[in-house]
């Protein structure tokens, strides 16, 4: 990396260790940049040359593990996915995710955001308890039922979402974006039969219907996700059983696995000695 | 799936305030515009017209109806800011049972004169 030939941003980087501060603190660090430079590699060049003791997470560099979601110059970003050019400034400032607890510094806690994740038991579940349990088969689905929900299926589970959320601040006990995008995730997909399971935990006063549709959630999304539709297609889903109307599908059966409809090429011979 | 039919309840309050509203503003103050369309109406606001539109059944339920979906409407969007609020399980069931109490006490307080008026 040149940081020669650009001039240095001022990184004012909120600090905040629970064991030695009452509240959290504002510190500054001069970082020399260069081009394409991002603010996660800013981070680095702070905790391995001027810091060691700062803390933030990080993992993959490339948008993908949702480690370094991070409040930058007062907007959720993934920190690894965005640049310092980006902003035209001199001067950036860091702050954890907002409403997420704050573990140390940047590091906020995820255990609550998973929690609430899992509650809505995000992945395929069906009455046949046999076939989950020891598959023979895999379940149908045409490429058109897929396309209903695929944009969900690239949730990184980085909080951001959240941390945009006006609902998300001022009701503590809100469910939030990310969750009610999975609960539709998983009840749009054809292989499913868990609304009988997922709509009790989120047709309750804290959830679904507090969306205020805001539309924060998907403007921040750095995957480009947009939860808020999801949001809405679940209100719509949830309204449809309610008043029984549309028309209920019945899940996805079973299909051969591809192995037992179709043999294997043979291996080709090596023509080259 | 309470809380579905309780959202549902609330959109379909809000067609109908739009609908029992709008007949009310329209009789109210676009009487021209009902005189262009060939109905003419003599002085809507005056007292006397007002206690003879009472004493008639459509209009005294027309009113009624407006008033329990309005209050619908209000009431339970003012519970729902409440909630968002004030986030704890004591205080829904407080808020809910204070409000179901308001709106059952000012709907029989505020529907008591159209009934008397249309039984005088």
């Amino acid at each position: 990396m040149d940081m020669d030939k650009n001039n240095p941003i001022t990184f004012k980087v909120q600090r905040y260790d629970p064991e030695h501060d009452g509240t959290p603190h504002f510190q500054e660090f001069m970082v020399p940049s260069s081009q394409s430079m991002t603010v996660l590699d800013g981070l680095i060049y702070i905790k391995e040359n001027l810091d060691s003791s700062l803390a933030f997470r990080t993992s993959c560099r490339m948008a993908i593990c949702g480690s370094c979601g991070m409040l930058i110059n007062n907007y959720p970003h993934l920190a690894c996915h965005t640049q310092i050019e980006e902003f035209h400034s001199d001067t950036l400032t860091v702050k954890p995710l907002p409403n997420l607890p704050i573990i140390k510094d940047l590091v906020v806690d995820l255990i609550p955001f998973f929690n609430t994740h899992k509650s809505l038991k995000p992945y395929i579940l069906r009455q046949d308890a046999e076939e989950m349990e020891n598959p023979t088969a895999e379940y149908a689905q045409v490429p058109h039922a897929l396309e209903t929900f695929l944009q969900f299926t690239y949730c990184i589970k980085c909080g951001i979402c959240i941390s945009a959320c006006p609902t998300s601040a001022s009701d503590k006990l809100f469910l939030g974006p990310q969750a009610l995008a999975q609960c539709y995730r998983y009840c749009a997909d054809s292989r499913d039969e868990g609304e009988k399971e997922r709509f009790p935990v989120v047709d309750t006063d804290h959830g679904v219907w507090h969306c205020h549709l805001a539309g924060a959630c998907s403007e921040a999304c750095p995957k480009g996700l947009d939860p808020a539709l999801a949001i809405q297609l679940l209100k719509r889903r949830l309204v449809s059983r309610a008043v029984a109307l549309g028309k209920k599908q019945q899940p996805s059966s079973t299909v051969p696995s591809p192995a037992e409809t179709k043999p294997k090429l043979p291996f080709p011979e090596f023509t080259v000695k | 799936m309470r809380n579905t039919y309780l959202w549902f309840l609330q959109l379909v309050t809000g067609i109908l305030i739009a609908v029992l509203l709008g007949v009310h503003m329209v009789l109210m103050h676009l009487d021209a515009i009902l005189g262009f369309f060939g109905v003419y109406v003599n002085d809507v606001t005056s007292w006397g017209s007002m206690i003879e539109r009472s004493r008639q059944g459509i209009w005294a339920g027309l009113y009624i109806a407006l008033l329990a979906v309005v209050l619908y409407h209000a009431l339970n969007g003012l519970r729902n800011v409440i909630l968002e609020l004030t986030p704890s399980a004591r205080t829904e069931r407080v808020v809910t049972w204070a409000i179901v109490a308001f709106g059952i006490v000012a709907f029989v307080w505020c529907s008591y004169v159209p009934i008397a008026l249309l039984s005088a």
